[in-house]
Protein backbone atom coordinates (compact mmCIF):
# COMPACT_ATOMS: atom_id res chain seq x y z
CA UNK A 1 0.00 0.00 0.00
CA UNK A 2 0.96 3.48 -1.09
CA UNK A 3 2.65 5.29 2.44
CA UNK A 4 1.26 8.86 2.12
CA UNK A 5 3.60 10.41 4.24
CA UNK A 6 6.85 9.58 3.29
CA UNK A 7 6.03 9.63 -1.01
CA UNK A 8 6.12 13.00 -2.45
CA UNK A 9 4.94 11.79 -6.07
CA UNK A 10 1.35 14.01 -6.12
CA UNK A 11 -1.68 12.42 -5.33
CA UNK A 12 -3.59 11.68 -8.63
CA UNK A 13 -7.03 13.07 -8.49
CA UNK A 14 -10.23 11.73 -10.45
CA UNK A 15 -10.35 14.05 -12.47
CA UNK A 16 -6.92 13.41 -13.99
CA UNK A 17 -7.16 11.12 -16.76
CA UNK A 18 -5.27 7.86 -15.82
CA UNK A 19 -1.75 6.31 -17.59
CA UNK A 20 -2.48 2.88 -17.00
CA UNK A 21 -3.23 1.27 -19.97
CA UNK A 22 -6.99 0.72 -20.76
CA UNK A 23 -8.48 -3.14 -20.05
CA UNK A 24 -9.94 -5.12 -22.43
CA UNK A 25 -13.06 -4.86 -20.64
CA UNK A 26 -14.90 -2.29 -23.44
CA UNK A 27 -13.43 -4.16 -26.25
CA UNK A 28 -15.02 -7.69 -24.74
CA UNK A 29 -18.29 -5.62 -24.38
CA UNK A 30 -18.15 -4.49 -28.30
CA UNK A 31 -17.91 -7.99 -29.70
CA UNK A 32 -20.58 -9.08 -26.98
CA UNK A 33 -23.08 -6.27 -28.23
CA UNK A 34 -21.86 -7.20 -32.32
CA UNK A 35 -22.84 -10.56 -31.74
CA UNK A 36 -26.57 -9.36 -30.21
CA UNK A 37 -26.72 -7.33 -32.91
CA UNK A 38 -25.94 -9.90 -35.59
CA UNK A 39 -27.98 -12.32 -34.01
CA UNK A 40 -30.84 -10.04 -34.38
CA UNK A 41 -30.14 -9.04 -37.69
CA UNK A 42 -30.14 -12.95 -38.83
CA UNK A 43 -33.63 -13.85 -36.70
CA UNK A 44 -35.45 -10.50 -38.21
CA UNK A 45 -34.30 -11.78 -41.48
CA UNK A 46 -35.53 -15.54 -40.77
CA UNK A 47 -39.11 -13.58 -39.62
CA UNK A 48 -38.77 -14.34 -35.93
CA UNK A 49 -38.29 -10.38 -34.22
CA UNK A 50 -40.26 -8.87 -37.16
CA UNK A 51 -43.67 -8.73 -35.51
CA UNK A 52 -42.11 -7.27 -32.74
CA UNK A 53 -40.13 -4.52 -34.66
CA UNK A 54 -43.12 -3.53 -37.00
CA UNK A 55 -45.42 -3.44 -33.29
CA UNK A 56 -42.20 -0.79 -31.83
CA UNK A 57 -43.12 1.07 -35.47
CA UNK A 58 -46.96 0.95 -34.70
CA UNK A 59 -46.42 2.39 -31.18
CA UNK A 60 -44.20 5.22 -32.74
CA UNK A 61 -46.06 6.06 -36.13
CA UNK A 62 -48.33 8.48 -34.83
CA UNK A 63 -45.37 10.64 -33.00
CA UNK A 64 -43.23 10.41 -36.06
CA UNK A 65 -46.53 11.28 -38.13
CA UNK A 66 -46.36 14.47 -36.32
CA UNK A 67 -42.70 15.26 -35.98
CA UNK A 68 -42.75 14.97 -40.07
CA UNK A 69 -45.51 17.04 -40.05
CA UNK A 70 -44.12 19.83 -37.94
CA UNK A 71 -40.85 19.71 -40.32
CA UNK A 72 -42.84 20.22 -43.50
CA UNK A 73 -44.93 22.91 -41.87
CA UNK A 74 -42.04 24.44 -41.14
CA UNK A 75 -39.82 24.07 -44.55
CA UNK A 76 -43.43 25.33 -45.95
CA UNK A 77 -42.49 28.58 -43.67
CA UNK A 78 -38.85 29.24 -44.64
CA UNK A 79 -39.86 28.41 -48.59
CA UNK A 80 -43.27 30.72 -48.65
CA UNK A 81 -43.20 33.74 -51.04
CA UNK A 82 -42.92 37.01 -49.26
CA UNK A 83 -45.82 38.12 -51.27
CA UNK A 84 -49.62 39.10 -51.57
CA UNK A 85 -52.06 35.73 -51.09
CA UNK A 86 -53.94 36.36 -54.28
CA UNK A 87 -50.44 35.87 -55.86
CA UNK A 88 -50.08 32.34 -54.17
CA UNK A 89 -53.74 31.06 -54.66
CA UNK A 90 -52.59 32.25 -58.37
CA UNK A 91 -49.81 30.31 -58.63
CA UNK A 92 -51.34 26.88 -57.30
CA UNK A 93 -54.41 27.72 -59.23
CA UNK A 94 -52.03 27.28 -62.38
CA UNK A 95 -49.94 24.30 -61.15
CA UNK A 96 -53.34 22.37 -61.01
CA UNK A 97 -54.10 23.43 -64.21
CA UNK A 98 -50.87 22.58 -65.42
CA UNK A 99 -50.56 18.97 -63.67
CA UNK A 100 -54.32 18.56 -65.10
CA UNK A 101 -52.72 19.21 -68.86
CA UNK A 102 -50.18 17.06 -68.18
CA UNK A 103 -52.03 14.24 -66.73
CA UNK A 104 -54.47 14.81 -69.79
CA UNK A 105 -51.52 14.40 -71.77
CA UNK A 106 -50.20 11.12 -70.51
CA UNK A 107 -53.52 9.66 -70.59
CA UNK A 108 -54.30 10.62 -74.38
CA UNK A 109 -50.88 8.58 -75.07
CA UNK A 110 -51.84 5.86 -72.89
CA UNK A 111 -54.76 5.50 -74.99
CA UNK A 112 -53.59 5.63 -78.77
CA UNK A 113 -51.33 2.63 -77.51
CA UNK A 114 -54.16 0.71 -76.37
CA UNK A 115 -56.38 1.84 -79.67
CA UNK A 116 -53.57 0.21 -81.39
CA UNK A 117 -53.71 -3.07 -79.16
CA UNK A 118 -57.25 -3.17 -79.85
CA UNK A 119 -56.68 -2.81 -83.90
CA UNK A 120 -54.11 -6.31 -83.28
CA UNK A 121 -56.77 -7.47 -81.31
CA UNK A 122 -54.20 -7.95 -78.10
CA UNK A 123 -56.62 -6.36 -75.57
CA UNK A 124 -59.33 -4.93 -75.17
CA UNK A 125 -60.40 -1.58 -74.47
CA UNK A 126 -60.63 -1.10 -70.40
CA UNK A 127 -61.01 1.67 -68.14
CA UNK A 128 -58.37 2.06 -65.23
CA UNK A 129 -60.09 2.99 -62.28
CA UNK A 130 -57.93 2.58 -59.39
CA UNK A 131 -59.40 2.74 -55.87
CA UNK A 132 -56.96 4.65 -53.62
CA UNK A 133 -55.96 5.00 -50.79
CA UNK A 134 -54.36 8.75 -48.91
CA UNK A 135 -51.28 7.85 -46.57
CA UNK A 136 -49.20 10.38 -45.07
CA UNK A 137 -45.73 10.10 -45.36
CA UNK A 138 -44.41 9.44 -41.69
CA UNK A 139 -40.54 8.26 -41.95
CA UNK A 140 -37.83 8.74 -44.16
CA UNK A 141 -34.82 7.35 -45.04
CA UNK A 142 -32.39 7.59 -41.95
CA UNK A 143 -29.19 7.16 -44.13
CA UNK A 144 -27.98 7.62 -47.69
CA UNK A 145 -27.54 3.68 -48.47
CA UNK A 146 -31.59 3.09 -48.66
CA UNK A 147 -34.74 4.37 -50.06
CA UNK A 148 -37.73 3.24 -48.25
CA UNK A 149 -39.98 5.25 -46.34
CA UNK A 150 -43.05 4.65 -43.78
CA UNK A 151 -46.55 5.52 -44.76
CA UNK A 152 -48.87 5.95 -41.76
CA UNK A 153 -51.77 3.45 -43.43
CA UNK A 154 -51.15 -0.77 -42.98
CA UNK A 155 -52.85 -4.35 -43.49
CA UNK A 156 -56.13 -2.86 -40.93
CA UNK A 157 -56.66 -0.14 -44.04
CA UNK A 158 -56.51 -2.87 -46.56
CA UNK A 159 -52.92 -2.62 -47.44
CA UNK A 160 -50.76 -5.77 -48.40
CA UNK A 161 -47.46 -6.61 -49.42
CA UNK A 162 -46.79 -6.03 -53.51
CA UNK A 163 -49.46 -3.00 -53.83
CA UNK A 164 -47.96 -0.09 -55.96
CA UNK A 165 -48.03 3.32 -53.83
CA UNK A 166 -48.86 6.74 -56.06
CA UNK A 167 -47.69 10.01 -56.01
CA UNK A 168 -48.13 13.65 -57.38
CA UNK A 169 -45.52 16.44 -57.26
CA UNK A 170 -46.89 19.75 -57.75
CA UNK A 171 -46.67 20.32 -61.36
CA UNK A 172 -47.20 16.73 -62.47
CA UNK A 173 -49.05 13.70 -63.20
CA UNK A 174 -50.08 11.41 -60.92
CA UNK A 175 -47.50 8.55 -61.23
CA UNK A 176 -45.50 5.45 -59.43
CA UNK A 177 -43.35 6.43 -55.92
CA UNK A 178 -42.66 2.57 -54.99
CA UNK A 179 -44.50 -0.50 -53.85
CA UNK A 180 -45.13 -1.87 -50.46
CA UNK A 181 -42.31 -3.64 -48.85
CA UNK A 182 -43.58 -4.81 -45.56
CA UNK A 183 -46.73 -3.79 -43.33
CA UNK A 184 -48.47 -3.91 -40.18
CA UNK A 185 -51.35 -3.02 -38.66
CA UNK A 186 -50.85 0.65 -39.40
CA UNK A 187 -48.01 1.42 -40.84
CA UNK A 188 -46.28 -0.11 -44.16
CA UNK A 189 -42.93 0.41 -45.33
CA UNK A 190 -42.62 2.04 -49.17
CA UNK A 191 -39.49 0.61 -51.51
CA UNK A 192 -39.21 3.36 -53.30
CA UNK A 193 -38.68 2.59 -57.13
CA UNK A 194 -35.23 4.55 -56.97
CA UNK A 195 -33.99 1.95 -54.67
CA UNK A 196 -31.70 -0.28 -56.27
CA UNK A 197 -33.60 -3.60 -55.32
CA UNK A 198 -36.70 -2.17 -56.70
CA UNK A 199 -37.77 -3.77 -60.37
CA UNK A 200 -41.04 -3.06 -62.36
CA UNK A 201 -41.82 -4.11 -65.58
CA UNK A 202 -42.40 -1.24 -68.24
CA UNK A 203 -43.61 -0.27 -71.35
CA UNK A 204 -42.19 2.63 -73.26
CA UNK A 205 -44.45 4.88 -75.20
CA UNK A 206 -42.62 5.71 -78.36
CA UNK A 207 -45.20 6.94 -81.11
CA UNK A 208 -48.40 4.03 -81.27
CA UNK A 209 -45.49 1.80 -80.17
CA UNK A 210 -45.64 0.16 -76.72
CA UNK A 211 -42.39 -1.87 -75.74
CA UNK A 212 -41.77 -3.87 -73.06
CA UNK A 213 -38.50 -3.30 -70.66
CA UNK A 214 -37.53 -3.43 -67.01
CA UNK A 215 -36.76 -0.30 -65.17
CA UNK A 216 -34.26 -0.79 -61.75
CA UNK A 217 -33.83 1.57 -59.09
CA UNK A 218 -30.07 3.54 -59.62
CA UNK A 219 -29.90 5.75 -56.79
CA UNK A 220 -27.20 3.83 -55.06
CA UNK A 221 -25.32 3.57 -58.68
CA UNK A 222 -25.10 7.29 -59.05
CA UNK A 223 -28.62 7.89 -61.01
CA UNK A 224 -32.54 7.08 -60.45
CA UNK A 225 -33.93 5.03 -62.66
CA UNK A 226 -33.03 3.08 -65.95
CA UNK A 227 -35.13 1.23 -68.34
CA UNK A 228 -33.38 -2.31 -69.06
CA UNK A 229 -33.86 -5.26 -71.32
CA UNK A 230 -35.38 -3.10 -74.50
CA UNK A 231 -34.81 -4.93 -77.87
CA UNK A 232 -32.19 -2.76 -79.68
CA UNK A 233 -34.83 -3.02 -82.74
CA UNK A 234 -36.80 -1.24 -80.56
CA UNK A 235 -37.10 2.42 -81.34
CA UNK A 236 -36.80 4.73 -78.16
CA UNK A 237 -36.21 8.74 -77.89
CA UNK A 238 -35.58 10.96 -75.36
CA UNK A 239 -38.96 11.96 -74.04
CA UNK A 240 -40.46 9.19 -74.47
CA UNK A 241 -43.22 8.12 -71.48
CA UNK A 242 -42.66 4.92 -69.67
CA UNK A 243 -45.31 3.43 -68.00
CA UNK A 244 -45.73 0.43 -65.93
CA UNK A 245 -46.58 -3.38 -67.52
CA UNK A 246 -48.56 -4.95 -65.12
CA UNK A 247 -45.99 -8.14 -65.67
CA UNK A 248 -43.75 -7.80 -62.93
CA UNK A 249 -45.40 -10.57 -60.76
CA UNK A 250 -43.71 -12.77 -63.60
CA UNK A 251 -40.22 -11.65 -62.55
CA UNK A 252 -39.84 -13.98 -59.87
CA UNK A 253 -37.87 -11.29 -57.42
CA UNK A 254 -38.15 -11.07 -54.31
CA UNK A 255 -40.84 -9.17 -53.74
CA UNK A 256 -44.56 -10.36 -54.32
CA UNK A 257 -45.14 -7.20 -56.58
CA UNK A 258 -47.84 -8.94 -58.87
CA UNK A 259 -50.36 -6.05 -57.45
CA UNK A 260 -48.75 -3.46 -59.02
CA UNK A 261 -51.02 -2.51 -61.86
CA UNK A 262 -50.79 -1.61 -65.37
CA UNK A 263 -50.48 1.79 -67.02
CA UNK A 264 -49.28 3.31 -64.15
CA UNK A 265 -46.76 6.49 -65.65
CA UNK A 266 -43.83 5.86 -64.36
CA UNK A 267 -41.23 8.73 -66.12
CA UNK A 268 -39.77 9.76 -69.27
CA UNK A 269 -36.17 8.79 -71.22
CA UNK A 270 -33.58 11.10 -70.75
CA UNK A 271 -30.90 9.27 -72.66
CA UNK A 272 -30.58 6.45 -74.67
CA UNK A 273 -27.53 3.89 -74.63
CA UNK A 274 -27.17 0.72 -76.69
CA UNK A 275 -25.05 -2.54 -76.05
CA UNK A 276 -24.92 -5.65 -77.80
CA UNK A 277 -28.34 -7.22 -78.67
CA UNK A 278 -30.28 -4.33 -76.33
CA UNK A 279 -30.58 -1.13 -75.28
CA UNK A 280 -31.41 0.96 -71.72
CA UNK A 281 -32.39 4.25 -71.13
CA UNK A 282 -31.54 6.28 -68.35
CA UNK A 283 -35.26 7.58 -66.71
CA UNK A 284 -36.69 11.13 -65.38
CA UNK A 285 -38.85 9.83 -62.79
CA UNK A 286 -42.47 11.96 -63.13
CA UNK A 287 -42.52 12.10 -58.88
CA UNK A 288 -39.52 12.56 -57.10
CA UNK A 289 -40.31 10.31 -54.10
CA UNK A 290 -37.56 12.47 -52.12
CA UNK A 291 -40.59 15.29 -52.14
CA UNK A 292 -43.44 13.60 -52.06
CA UNK A 293 -45.11 14.07 -48.54
CA UNK A 294 -49.09 12.58 -49.32
CA UNK A 295 -49.53 9.09 -51.21
CA UNK A 296 -52.07 7.10 -52.36
CA UNK A 297 -51.99 3.23 -52.13
CA UNK A 298 -53.92 1.41 -54.94
CA UNK A 299 -56.05 -1.15 -53.33
CA UNK A 300 -57.31 -2.57 -56.16
CA UNK A 301 -58.14 -2.24 -60.16
CA UNK A 302 -61.40 -3.30 -61.61
CA UNK A 303 -61.04 -5.24 -65.01
CA UNK B 1 -28.79 -0.49 5.43
CA UNK B 2 -30.39 -3.33 4.17
CA UNK B 3 -32.18 -2.31 1.15
CA UNK B 4 -29.62 -0.08 -0.44
CA UNK B 5 -28.62 -2.71 -2.81
CA UNK B 6 -32.13 -3.15 -4.26
CA UNK B 7 -32.10 0.86 -4.42
CA UNK B 8 -28.99 0.91 -6.22
CA UNK B 9 -30.20 -1.39 -8.63
CA UNK B 10 -33.23 0.24 -9.17
CA UNK B 11 -31.32 3.31 -9.63
CA UNK B 12 -29.01 1.99 -12.69
CA UNK B 13 -32.45 0.41 -14.39
CA UNK B 14 -34.22 3.80 -13.99
CA UNK B 15 -31.21 5.36 -15.20
CA UNK B 16 -30.38 2.80 -18.34
CA UNK B 17 -34.48 2.71 -19.42
CA UNK B 18 -33.88 6.99 -19.29
CA UNK B 19 -31.00 6.98 -21.57
CA UNK B 20 -33.21 4.59 -23.49
CA UNK B 21 -36.03 6.71 -24.02
CA UNK B 22 -33.66 9.83 -24.82
CA UNK B 23 -32.25 8.09 -27.27
CA UNK B 24 -34.89 6.61 -28.59
CA UNK B 25 -36.46 10.37 -28.97
CA UNK B 26 -33.13 11.80 -30.53
CA UNK B 27 -33.47 8.91 -33.17
CA UNK B 28 -36.77 10.13 -33.83
CA UNK B 29 -35.68 13.64 -34.06
CA UNK B 30 -33.16 12.14 -36.71
CA UNK B 31 -35.53 10.48 -39.03
CA UNK B 32 -38.17 13.19 -39.41
CA UNK B 33 -37.15 16.16 -38.27
CA UNK B 34 -33.41 16.28 -39.34
CA UNK B 35 -34.25 15.17 -43.19
CA UNK B 36 -31.45 16.44 -45.59
CA UNK B 37 -31.53 18.35 -49.24
CA UNK B 38 -29.86 15.29 -50.01
CA UNK B 39 -32.51 12.56 -49.63
CA UNK B 40 -31.57 10.81 -46.35
CA UNK B 41 -31.80 12.57 -42.67
CA UNK B 42 -28.41 13.86 -40.72
CA UNK B 43 -26.64 11.01 -38.94
CA UNK B 44 -26.97 12.62 -35.66
CA UNK B 45 -27.36 8.99 -33.16
CA UNK B 46 -24.20 8.22 -35.04
CA UNK B 47 -22.51 11.55 -34.48
CA UNK B 48 -23.62 11.23 -30.93
CA UNK B 49 -22.29 7.68 -30.33
CA UNK B 50 -19.20 8.75 -31.66
CA UNK B 51 -18.74 11.36 -29.82
CA UNK B 52 -19.69 9.96 -26.54
CA UNK B 53 -17.61 7.08 -27.01
CA UNK B 54 -14.49 9.62 -27.48
CA UNK B 55 -15.43 11.69 -24.32
CA UNK B 56 -14.99 8.28 -22.57
CA UNK B 57 -11.87 7.70 -23.63
CA UNK B 58 -11.12 11.00 -22.36
CA UNK B 59 -12.11 11.12 -19.68
CA UNK B 60 -10.95 9.47 -15.94
CA UNK B 61 -12.27 6.00 -16.30
CA UNK B 62 -11.96 5.56 -20.51
CA UNK B 63 -12.76 2.11 -19.84
CA UNK B 64 -16.07 2.67 -18.04
CA UNK B 65 -16.67 6.06 -20.56
CA UNK B 66 -15.96 3.42 -23.57
CA UNK B 67 -18.55 1.23 -22.24
CA UNK B 68 -21.13 3.72 -22.43
CA UNK B 69 -20.47 4.59 -25.72
CA UNK B 70 -20.89 1.28 -26.78
CA UNK B 71 -24.29 1.09 -24.86
CA UNK B 72 -25.54 4.28 -26.80
CA UNK B 73 -24.30 3.34 -30.23
CA UNK B 74 -26.30 -0.42 -29.38
CA UNK B 75 -29.17 1.70 -28.27
CA UNK B 76 -29.13 3.95 -31.14
CA UNK B 77 -28.98 1.89 -34.13
CA UNK B 78 -31.64 -0.56 -32.72
CA UNK B 79 -33.94 2.74 -32.86
CA UNK B 80 -33.38 3.97 -35.78
CA UNK B 81 -33.40 -0.17 -37.35
CA UNK B 82 -37.51 0.32 -35.68
CA UNK B 83 -38.03 3.60 -37.21
CA UNK B 84 -36.25 2.93 -40.82
CA UNK B 85 -37.91 -0.71 -41.57
CA UNK B 86 -34.35 -2.50 -41.63
CA UNK B 87 -33.57 -5.66 -40.09
CA UNK B 88 -33.25 -5.22 -36.34
CA UNK B 89 -29.66 -4.77 -35.26
CA UNK B 90 -28.22 -3.66 -38.86
CA UNK B 91 -27.89 0.16 -37.78
CA UNK B 92 -26.70 -0.75 -34.26
CA UNK B 93 -23.61 -3.04 -35.70
CA UNK B 94 -22.85 -0.37 -37.97
CA UNK B 95 -22.33 2.17 -35.30
CA UNK B 96 -20.98 -0.12 -33.03
CA UNK B 97 -18.25 -1.51 -35.22
CA UNK B 98 -17.63 2.34 -35.79
CA UNK B 99 -17.21 3.19 -32.13
CA UNK B 100 -14.75 0.10 -31.60
CA UNK B 101 -12.86 1.62 -34.30
CA UNK B 102 -12.57 4.82 -32.24
CA UNK B 103 -11.81 3.46 -29.47
CA UNK B 104 -9.33 1.24 -30.46
CA UNK B 105 -7.61 4.41 -32.81
CA UNK B 106 -7.69 6.81 -30.03
CA UNK B 107 -7.52 4.77 -26.62
CA UNK B 108 -3.82 6.16 -26.46
CA UNK B 109 -4.40 9.76 -27.76
CA UNK B 110 -5.15 12.76 -25.96
CA UNK B 111 -8.29 14.21 -26.80
CA UNK B 112 -8.24 18.04 -27.34
CA UNK B 113 -9.52 20.43 -29.69
CA UNK B 114 -11.57 19.64 -32.62
CA UNK B 115 -9.25 17.69 -35.11
CA UNK B 116 -9.63 14.05 -33.49
CA UNK B 117 -13.29 14.47 -33.30
CA UNK B 118 -13.73 15.75 -36.98
CA UNK B 119 -10.78 12.82 -38.14
CA UNK B 120 -12.92 10.22 -35.82
CA UNK B 121 -16.49 11.10 -37.72
CA UNK B 122 -14.48 10.55 -41.34
CA UNK B 123 -13.11 7.12 -39.91
CA UNK B 124 -16.83 5.79 -38.37
CA UNK B 125 -18.61 7.62 -41.05
CA UNK B 126 -16.44 5.46 -43.46
CA UNK B 127 -17.40 2.16 -41.44
CA UNK B 128 -20.99 2.70 -40.86
CA UNK B 129 -21.78 3.05 -44.66
CA UNK B 130 -19.78 0.34 -45.72
CA UNK B 131 -20.99 -1.79 -43.31
CA UNK B 132 -24.98 -0.67 -44.13
CA UNK B 133 -24.00 -1.01 -47.82
CA UNK B 134 -22.82 -4.83 -47.27
CA UNK B 135 -26.03 -5.30 -44.94
CA UNK B 136 -28.37 -3.74 -46.98
CA UNK B 137 -27.67 -3.65 -50.67
CA UNK B 138 -28.48 -6.27 -52.82
CA UNK B 139 -26.62 -7.72 -55.18
CA UNK B 140 -23.26 -6.17 -56.36
CA UNK B 141 -22.38 -3.25 -54.83
CA UNK B 142 -20.82 -0.56 -57.06
CA UNK B 143 -18.74 1.15 -54.67
CA UNK B 144 -18.28 3.99 -56.94
CA UNK B 145 -21.35 5.24 -57.32
CA UNK B 146 -22.04 4.26 -53.84
CA UNK B 147 -19.15 6.36 -52.60
CA UNK B 148 -20.26 9.60 -54.63
CA UNK B 149 -24.20 9.34 -53.12
CA UNK B 150 -24.33 7.72 -50.63
CA UNK B 151 -20.62 7.41 -49.04
CA UNK B 152 -19.55 11.27 -49.37
CA UNK B 153 -22.70 13.35 -48.77
CA UNK B 154 -23.05 11.39 -45.19
CA UNK B 155 -19.44 12.19 -44.28
CA UNK B 156 -20.24 16.18 -45.48
CA UNK B 157 -23.48 15.93 -43.25
CA UNK B 158 -21.95 14.45 -40.31
CA UNK B 159 -18.43 16.32 -40.04
CA UNK B 160 -21.28 19.86 -39.66
CA UNK B 161 -22.49 17.74 -36.73
CA UNK B 162 -19.90 16.89 -35.24
CA UNK B 163 -18.07 20.10 -33.48
CA UNK B 164 -21.42 21.31 -31.87
CA UNK B 165 -22.50 18.03 -30.59
CA UNK B 166 -19.12 16.87 -29.33
CA UNK B 167 -18.81 20.17 -27.27
CA UNK B 168 -22.44 20.47 -25.98
CA UNK B 169 -22.49 16.41 -24.93
CA UNK B 170 -19.08 17.19 -23.36
CA UNK B 171 -20.61 20.23 -21.44
CA UNK B 172 -23.41 18.34 -20.60
CA UNK B 173 -21.28 15.19 -18.80
CA UNK B 174 -18.69 17.76 -17.39
CA UNK B 175 -20.10 15.88 -13.96
CA UNK B 176 -19.16 12.50 -15.04
CA UNK B 177 -15.64 13.36 -16.42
Amino acid sequence: MRNYLDDDRPIKLRRDRTNTPASGRPFVLAVVLCLVAGALIVLDRQGMITSIRLLAQQVVAPIAQQLTGLRDAMNDLAAAPRSEAGLQAHIQSLEQENSQLKADNLRLEQAGVENEFLRQQLQIQREQPWTLLGAEVTVRPPDAGRRVMTIARGTADGVTVGMAVIGQNPGGPAALVGVIETASAHTAEVLLITDVSSQISARVIHGTIASLGLTQGQWQRGSRLTLGQIDRSTQIAPGDSVVSAGLTGSLHVDLDLAAVPANIPIGSVDTVAASGQVQSAELRPFVDPDQVRYVWVILNQDD
Amino acid sequence: MGDSQPRRLEELLAREVGLILAIGVLALVQVTLLATPLGFSAPLILVLAICRTLIGVGSAFPDSGVMRGLRWALYGGLALDVFAATPLGSHALAILLASLAVAALTRRLRIEGPILPLLSILVSSLIYELVLALLLQPGPIDWESTARVALLPSMLVAIILTLPTFFMLRWFLRGQL
